[in-house]
This record gives structure tokens, C-alpha cells and sequence, in this order.
């Protein structure tokens, strides 16, 4: 299947479908997702996003429906037939939503993981080390100052840190479509900042970034477009303005100090 | 007095919790599907009655294979009481096996006891060692919250001691009941030692006893939500500790037994239970899928088989290779276990 | 020559020095990369009789080195494709699936073993082995041996020290402490687990080759699961993560009772036939609980990545 190239990745959600002890959690009928720069996904807990989200990645297997993804060149992969690990190397990225690292690994060795091609990882190529780390040491070092990381030898200490490095491991992996869910929760203030800072250069160079977040103001501040959710469908799809005024989201989720 | 809740939904899936048929079926399916168990059992008796009255081999094979093998569908049976309930994979359970052999055979000698008589006290025995072992080692390896792979490790490492100090207790060699020769029942014009027939009985007892004490007690309630939620359970006033000893008691009694049956058939050796482990896991494993009757399903099936074709190939060890290689296959078309529930 | 080593000295190094190279690969299946492997008998088994019976029961129409050099690649290849084979059965299943699949694995080649009785002599055993080489006396040929299996061991000591350090070793480590993130970019844990396998299971089966020609005769008994257990009894004192756990922890293990206690204690000789071996399975076994319980790290300690990093870049 060819059509019109795009200028940015999109992700087709199409009937999809998915529940859990009976109860349905996901029931989307047809959704874009990358239609624009940064779109937010917003909705009270228990609205699906977290869900929908692992559905796109497949590491929910779905009941029904397909998602499928249209690359920039015009050409498309169904998403949901592809085993997890065949994300990246389609360009999409999605950073977890539970703090989790590798226990044993230093935040070098997280970066160099993000970075290295299976070429690199081969079991008898000799010189791997060496080469993966001159091929990128100016994007590490530039990471590694742009988020003021301490000593990068070290296994990455508190919450805020692992949850920051999960980030910098997605953006390392250049992706297409990056979906991030919740990505500042923990962090202070001026890291959010640097933070949102990195995701709007992304989506300027292209990248369809798609993001969950409970702090609003970092939804109304990067998103160019809002779509809301509750109960697992979709329920609208519009500029932050639209939905910020809606009295559906309103009662349903914003509640009146922010009428 | 609180009453306990049972705190698993039908459709709990977490490891280790209690499984459909042990837990209370919430639906209401008409009479076949409720019964469909005992139906498919019916019908499989009739079809095995069917076949043994018109070929010797699979007279043979059925009357040979449920006695002789009831042994193993017993070791399975307490095998998977400690493995579907503590969620623990205790390889040193194959030496509490070879234990009950041992203290069956120091029954006999030292008291004078018959076989039949011995095997209770070899059993309690046995059952006893379990709760030390669950004392001594895997309470304290749980309350260090060792990994799943140490768990397992650790339970080859209690299997190798026990498997050698024992020979310090009990001698080097392999050790014989010093007894009369059994009686001989002919059971489909095959003549079957009657100790094995004590085996086939105990089996049939003990896995509904275990199974209705399970299902209907207050204790077996208790036992239910233990295994589903053991903050939860005990939140509700049971008693963790009472009830985990019982299932430990309980499942080394069964292994006891188990031990004693295969050393009258032949002999004590320390080995004994080892050589049984590779076929109490797989029958665990695969019978596993449905509940404790699975496993004694699967446990009478394996016996059967493996004495089909012992008969057929005659050989025990080629016999052996192929239903390792079939449980093997099987164990990898369920598989996926793993990936299934991943949370990126 | 070599008047003043004992014989029996000679085969309890080569012993030491086998179970230190199948630690060390243990070390990368289960250290590293946290897949149960309790079948490692099965692959070093493999290797040994598969070497035993090409070498023995084939006409070759040469002879050594070459004859050697043919059966021993034929068998390291065997035990590679067995590994490549039971990672891609285990890869998805949990540690329970694991344990289960290389255990069954082990025990059909002890089966094998046992029952092909017109290739492998059964339990009566295959002879007819010897070095593909002469060096005189029986002595110095296994001396010569033993020296070529510590440098095949040293070899391997090298190859896992490099693992650590290179983008691979980090592949696995990432896939061991977390497995759904390292999916999550973009890496396939199964086939790490597949490749790992082939190049781990063939060089256990190599080992085997160097002990079927040591000792030139092979029965069933040699590939029972006491192997497996005491390679991972000596790894596991060491520390299960570290490079040289398992050199540390099997000197410690195997050393203290087939070279110390085997030579330089003064104990009455009835116990040697049987007494010191039972008792030796009997304190690997208690040594596994214990270390578990009390210092699961092992002798050596934790994985020191930090240290390691800082050697290897400049990044800081």
C-alpha cells in the first residue's frame, strides 16, 4: 500500500478494543494519533490512556481492532502485528510510565544500551566498545549536560533521576513517534522544564510526539492539539482551547476551579 | 469470629493463586458442563474397560501402569499442593521421597510393623522433615525475599545435602524391606502385588481428601485465600503461619508415602526420589494447567503411558526419552508465560 | 621427568580447572543474562560422548591431529546446536519453564547415554581413547593435557572479561535485570538468549571433549547433574555476577576437596572411596543454602559497573 508522503509519522488506532476481567477498559473506534506536533491525551484515571498507550506498543496483545502505522516516506506497518522489541526499529518509542532501570547498569551503560545497534552487539566483534562510544560521544556528552546529570559512572540514584534517564534513552533512540506517559511526574520544576524544552525541538524536527500527563499546565503549555478520553473512548479531539472550555471535560474531569 | 472472604474472583490471574475448580465456580453451567470431569473420567474408564477385555497389552498397560506408577501420581500430588499454594518450585522435595523410604524401612525393622502399618508412621515422619525444612530454610529465604531463580537454586542445594548427609544415617547402599512376599491379586487376569494396590487406594484416597478439604472446609477457605493474597488473608484473621506448616505437613506426608510404595517395589536408595524428580515436575507442570485433579489425572496418564510403552519397546529408558520429549513439546506450545504480562 | 608430580594430582587439577570453565559459563547464562540452566551436564555430556563415539566407533582415513581436531569441532558444533535448541524452547517460559526444559534436556542425554548401548557401551562405558599426541609416559601426556585445557579455560576466563566490558555483555545484563524494558528499546531478548546459548553450550561442549581424552573412557555416571551442581556451587561462592566468581569460588569448592583434602590431609584412607565423596556433595549442597541466605552476592561481592565504566571511558 503507497500514499502521498507525510510530513510526520501517524499512528491509526482502528476498533480497537480491550478488556480485563470482563470489564472494558479500551474501546476506541478510530483514532490519529501524529496528525499534529505534540498531542496530549487527557482523562480522568481509569480513562484507558495508560492502556491505549501499551496497546499501541503492543505490550498489551489487543481483543480486537489494528493499529497501524504510516511512516513518513508513505509507507505502513500494522503495529499490532509486530512482536515489542520490532518498535524501534520502526521508529516508535514510548518511555514507561512505572520508574523502572536496569538495576545493575550505570547511566553510561543506559545511554551506550539506547545507542547501539545490533551490529554493535555482536558476541565476538572485538572493538564494539570502543567504536559504539567514539560514534556518539558528542551526543552523550551534550545529553548528559543538557539534563545536568552528576556522575555518569554511577547507577542512577533517586526516582526523578531514573525516571529523566528513561526519557534521554527514548530520545537517544531518535524516534519517529514518541509517546511518553506521565513523563514528569517526580521531576522538580526546572528539570520539567528542560524536559518539555527537548520534547517541543523533537516534534520541530519532525517527531509526532504524543504525551500523558496529569500537570495540565504542561499539556495546555507543549500540546498543539487535545484529545480526551474517559471510560476508554474517545469522547473529543481539538485544540487546548476547545477542550479547556468544554463542559463535558469540565464536569467530567477538570472540575470547576478550572471553569 | 471474622469471616474470611474468599478474595480471589474467578478470573484471578496471579501467579500461584488457587485455580479455577479449587476456587468457587461463580457461573452456573448446565449439568455437563458442571460435571464435565467426571464425565470425561466415566468415559475414559469405560473405553479403558473396553480395551483391556480385548488386548492383553492394554490390560496390561492400564492395570500395570496405575499401580505401579501410583507412586508417582502421589509424589506430583504433594508436589503440586506446595507448588500451586506457596507458589515454591521445591526440588529438595524429591528427598523427602527418598526419606519416607527410609523411615518406612526403619519402621519395619526396628518395630516389627507390617508394611501397611508403617507407612503412616514413615509418612508422618516425612511430613515432619518437610515442615523442618520449610522451618529451616525456605521461611527465612522468603523473609530475605530471595529471587525466584535463588529459590530454586536453594532448593538444589537442600536436595544435594539431604541426599548425602542421608547416607550418613542410613548406610551407602541401597536398603531392602526385610518382608514376607506380597500376596498377588489378579486384577484383569494380570497379577498385581498387593502393596501396589495399598499405593493405587492411597492415591484415591488422599488426593480426595486433599482435594475436599480444600473445597469444603473452614481450614481449606483459609488455606484458598492464603495462596490468592497473603496480605489480605491475613488481614482477615488468618493465621499464615498455621496454615502454611499444614500444606507443608501435608505435602511431605503424601511425598513419604510416595517414597515408601517405590522402595517396596524395589528397593531404598538414596537416589530414589531424584530419579522420580524430572516426571513430578512435568506431570506438575503440565497437569498444573487445571487444578490438583489435573495433576492426578495427568500423574495416571503418565503411568499408563510409560508402561504402554515400556511394554511396547521393552524398554523403560526409551519408553522415558519420549514422554520427556512430549511433555517437553507440550511445555513450549503453552509457553509464553513470560512475556504476556509485561508492563512497559 | 615430572618425577615429582603425582598423577593423581594432575587429574584432580584438570578436575578444578573443567569445573572453573563451566562456571564461568554458567556465569554468563545465569550471572549476567538470568536464564536457569540446570542441563549443564546435558551440553558438556553431549560434547564428551558425541567427541567419544565419532572418534572411536567412525573409520577415519587419517589420523591425528587431525581425527581429533575433526571430532572435537564436530562436537563443540553438536553441543552449540543443543544450546541454540533449548534457548529457543525455554527463551519465553519463566524460571519454572526453564528448570524444567534443561533439566529434561540433561536427562535425555543421560538416557542416551545409558540406553545406546552399540555406540556408547551403555553403563559398561566407552574406551578406547587416547591422546592425539605421544609424549612418552602416560604421565607427561597428561600433563601436556591438562596444561592445553587450563589455557583452553584461561581462554575462556578472557572471553568472559571482555563480555563485561563490551556492548553485548551489556545486552545481556540489560536483558537479565530487566527483560520487558530492554524489549522496550528495541532489543530482542530472545535472540541475545539463542546466541548466548550457542556460543556458551558449544564451548561446554568442548570441555567435554578435553575430559573424554584425559580420562579416555566415559560412562554414564560422568554426566550426572553433580556436575552442573558443583559448577554452580563454586560460581555461587564466588558470586554469581562477577567475572572471577566463578575461578574464586570453585578453588574454594572443588579445589579444598579434590586437591587439599585429596593430598595434603592426613585422613584414614578407608574414607576416600566413599566418606569424602558423599561428604563433598553434601557440603556443596549446604554451601548453596547458605550462601544464598547469608551472603547471596557471594565471596566477591556485587557487580561493580561503576569501577568498571570508569575504566573503560572517559566520559566523567
Amino acid at each position: 500500500m503507497t500514499s502521498p508522503e507525510r510530513t510526520r509519522a501517524e499512528i491509526h488506532v482502528r476498533g480497537a478494543k480491550k478488556s480485563f476481567s470482563g470489564r472494558t477498559v479500551v474501546d476506541v473506534d478510530e483514532l490519529v494519533l501524529g496528525d499534529s506536533p505534540v498531542e496530549g491525551l487527557l482523562g480522568p484515571n481509569g480513562a484507558g490512556k495508560t492502556t491505549l498507550m501499551r496497546m499501541i506498543m503492543h505490550s498489551i496483545p489487543l481483543d480486537e481492532g489494528t493499529v497501524t502505522l504510516h511512516k513518513q516516506d508513505g509507507s505502513s506497518v500494522t503495529l499490532s502485528e509486530l512482536p515489542a522489541h520490532r518498535m524501534v526499529a520502526n521508529g516508535v518509542v514510548k518511555s514507561t510510565q512505572v520508574v523502572s532501570d536496569f538495576d545493575q547498569l550505570t547511566i553510561l551503560d543506559s545511554l551506550l544500551l539506547a545507542l547501539a545497534k545490533p551490529a554493535y552487539e555482536n558476541p565476538l566483534r572485538w572493538r564494539a566498545e570502543r567504536e559504539l562510544a567514539k560514534a556518539h560521544e558528542e551526543e552523550i556528552r551534550f545529553q548528559l549536560e543538557r539534563f545536568g546529570f552528576g556522575d555518569p559512572c554511577e547507577v542512577a540514584g533517586s526516582a526523578g533521576e531514573k525516571k529523566l534517564l528513561d526519557i534521554v534513552r527514548c530520545l537517544l533512540l531518535k524516534p519517529d513517534v514518541l509517546l511518553l506517559d506521565e513523563p514528569t511526574a517526580g521531576l522538580p520544576d526546572d528539570i520539567t522544564q528542560l524536559v518539555m524544552g527537548a520534547v517541543r525541538e523533537l516534534a520541530a524536527g519532525g517527531t509526532s510526539v504524543v504525551i500523558v500527563e496529569h500537570d495540565l499546565d504542561v499539556i495546555w503549555e507543549l500540546c498543539d492539539e487535545v484529545t480526551f478520553m474517559a471510560e476508554g473512548r474517545v469522547l473529543m479531539k481539538s485544540d487546548p482551547e476547545t477542550i479547556r472550555a468544554d463542559s463535558t471535560v469540565v464536569e467530567k474531569y477538570l472540575g470547576a476551579e478550572h471553569a | 469470629m471474622q469471616d474470611v472472604k474468599d478474595p480471589s474472583p474467578p478470573d484471578a490471574n496471579t501467579d500461584g493463586a488457587v485455580d479455577a475448580a479449587v476456587a468457587d465456580s461463580a457461573t452456573d453451567p448446565g449439568f455437563a458442563q458442571r460435571h464435565r470431569g467426571w464425565l470425561t473420567g466415566i468415559a475414559v474408564a469405560v473405553i479403558a474397560v473396553i480395551g483391556a477385555s480385548t488386548s492383553e497389552w492394554v490390560a496390561e498397560s492400564i492395570v500395570i501402569g496405575a499401580t505401579e506408577n501410583a507412586p508417582l501420581v502421589l509424589a506430583a500430588l504433594g508436589f503440586a499442593l506446595l507448588y500451586r499454594l506457596t507458589g515454591l518450585l521445591n526440588v529438595a522435595y524429591a528427598e523427602t521421597v527418598t526419606l519416607g523410604g527410609y523411615f518406612a524401612i526403619w519402621m519395619t525393622s526396628t518395630t516389627g510393623l507390617g508394611f501397611a502399618a508403617a507407612v503412616i508412621p514413615a509418612g508422618i515422619l516425612a511430613g515432619l522433615l518437610s515442615v523442618v525444612t520449610y522451618l529451616l530454610v525456605f521461611r527465612p529465604a522468603k523473609r530475605r525475599s530471595v529471587g525466584g531463580l535463588e529459590m530454586i537454586v536453594i532448593s538444589f542445594g537442600l536436595a544435594l545435602f539431604l541426599r548425602h548427609a542421608l547416607q550418613f544415617v542410613f548406610g551407602f547402599r541401597a536398603r531392602f524391606f526385610d518382608l514376607p512376599p506380597p500376596n498377588t491379586i489378579d486384577v484383569f487376569g494380570v497379577g498385581v502385588p498387593s502393596y501396589r494396590l495399598l499405593a493405587l487406594a492411597s492415591v484415591a484416597v488422599l488426593s480426595l481428601a486433599i482435594y475436599q478439604f480444600i473445597r469444603r472446609t473452614k481450614f481449606g477457605l483459609q488455606i484458598r485465600a492464603l495462596a490468592s493474597n497473603e496480605d489480605l488473608a491475613e488481614a482477615s484473621g488468618v493465621q499464615p503461619i498455621n496454615v502454611t506448616l499444614l500444606i507443608w505437613f501435608v505435602a511431605g506426608f503424601a511425598g513419604g508415602l510416595a517414597g515408601a510404595f517405590f522402595g517396596v517395589a524395589s528397593a531404598v536408595t538414596p537416589l530414589l526420589g531424584t530419579r522420580q524428580l524430572l516426571f513430578i515436575l512435568l506431570v506438575v507442570l503440565l497437569g498444573g494447567i487445571w487444578d490438583l485433579l489435573g495433576v492426578v489425572w495427568v500423574g495416571v496418564a503418565t503411568g499408563i503411558a510409560l508402561t504402554a510403552m515400556t511394554l511396547w519397546f521393552g524398554s523403560d529408558l526409551y519408553a522415558q526419552l519420549v514422554l520427556i520429549v512430549l511433555f517437553l513439546g507440550l511445555l513450549k506450545a503453552r509457553g509464553n508465560r513470560l512475556t504476556a504480562g509485561s508492563k512497559v | 621427568m615430572l618425577d615429582w608430580l603425582d598423577a593423581f594430582l594432575i587429574s584432580g587439577s584438570f578436575g578444578v580447572v573443567q569445573i572453573i570453565g563451566l562456571g564461568l559459563l554458567v556465569h554468563l547464562q545465569m550471572g549476567l543474562t538470568r536464564v536457569a540452566n540446570f542441563g549443564v551436564a546435558g551440553f558438556w555430556g553431549l560434547g564428551l560422548y558425541t567427541f567419544g563415539i565419532l572418534y572411536t566407533k567412525v573409520d577415519w582415513p587419517f589420523g591425528d591431529p587431525w581425527q581429533f581436531l575433526i571430532c572435537a569441532a564436530a562436537a563443540t558444533l553438536a553441543s552449540a546446536i543443543a544450546g541454540l535448541f533449548i534457548a529457543w524452547l525455554i527463551a519465553d517460559l519463566d524460571v519454572d519453564g526453564a528448570l524444567v526444559g534443561t533439566l529434561g534436556f540433561a536427562t535425555v542425554i543421560f538416557i542416551l547415554a545409558t540406553a545406546m548401548t552399540d555406540l556408547t557401551g551403555g553403563a559398561a562405558g566407552l574406551g578406547g581413547l587416547r591422546f592425539p599426541y605421544d609424549a612418552g609416559p602416560a604421565k607427561n601426556d597428561e600433563f601436556i593435557w591438562f596444561l592445553l585445557t587450563t589455557a583452553l579455560v584461561a581462554g575462556i576466563l578472557l572471553y568472559v572479561l571482555w563480555v563485561h566490558r563490551s556492548p553485548y555483555g551489556r545486552l545481556l545484563i540489560a536483558v537479565g535485570t530487566n527483560e520487558p524494558l530492554a524489549r522496550s528499546l528495541g532489543k530482542s531478548s530472545t535472540q541475545a538468549k539463542l546466541t548466548l546459548f550457542a556460543i556458551t553450550s558449544g564451548l561446554m561442549g568442548l570441555l567435554g571433549v578435553m575430559q573424554a581424552v584425559m580420562f579416555r573412557f566415559i560412562i554414564p555416571t560422568n554426566v550426572s547433574i553433580n556436575i552442573t551442581l558443583a559448577a554452580l556451587a563454586g560460581l555461587i561462592l564466588g558470586g554469581i555476577t562477577r567475572a572471577w566468581g566463578a575461578v574464586v569460588g570453585v578453588l574454594f569448592t572443588v579445589g579444598l576437596f579434590d586437591i587439599i583434602i585429596q593430598f595434603y590431609v592426613p585422613l584414614p584412607q578407608e574414607w576416600y572411596t566413599q566418606a569424602i565423596p558423599v561428604a563433598r556433595e553434601a557440603v556443596f549442597g549446604l554451601a548453596l543454602v547458605l550462601v544464598l541466605l547469608f551472603r547471596p552476592k557471594g565471596m566477591l561481592g556485587e557487580m561493580k559497573r561503576p569501577a568498571l565504566m570508569r575504566r573503560v571511558h572517559d566520559f566523567s
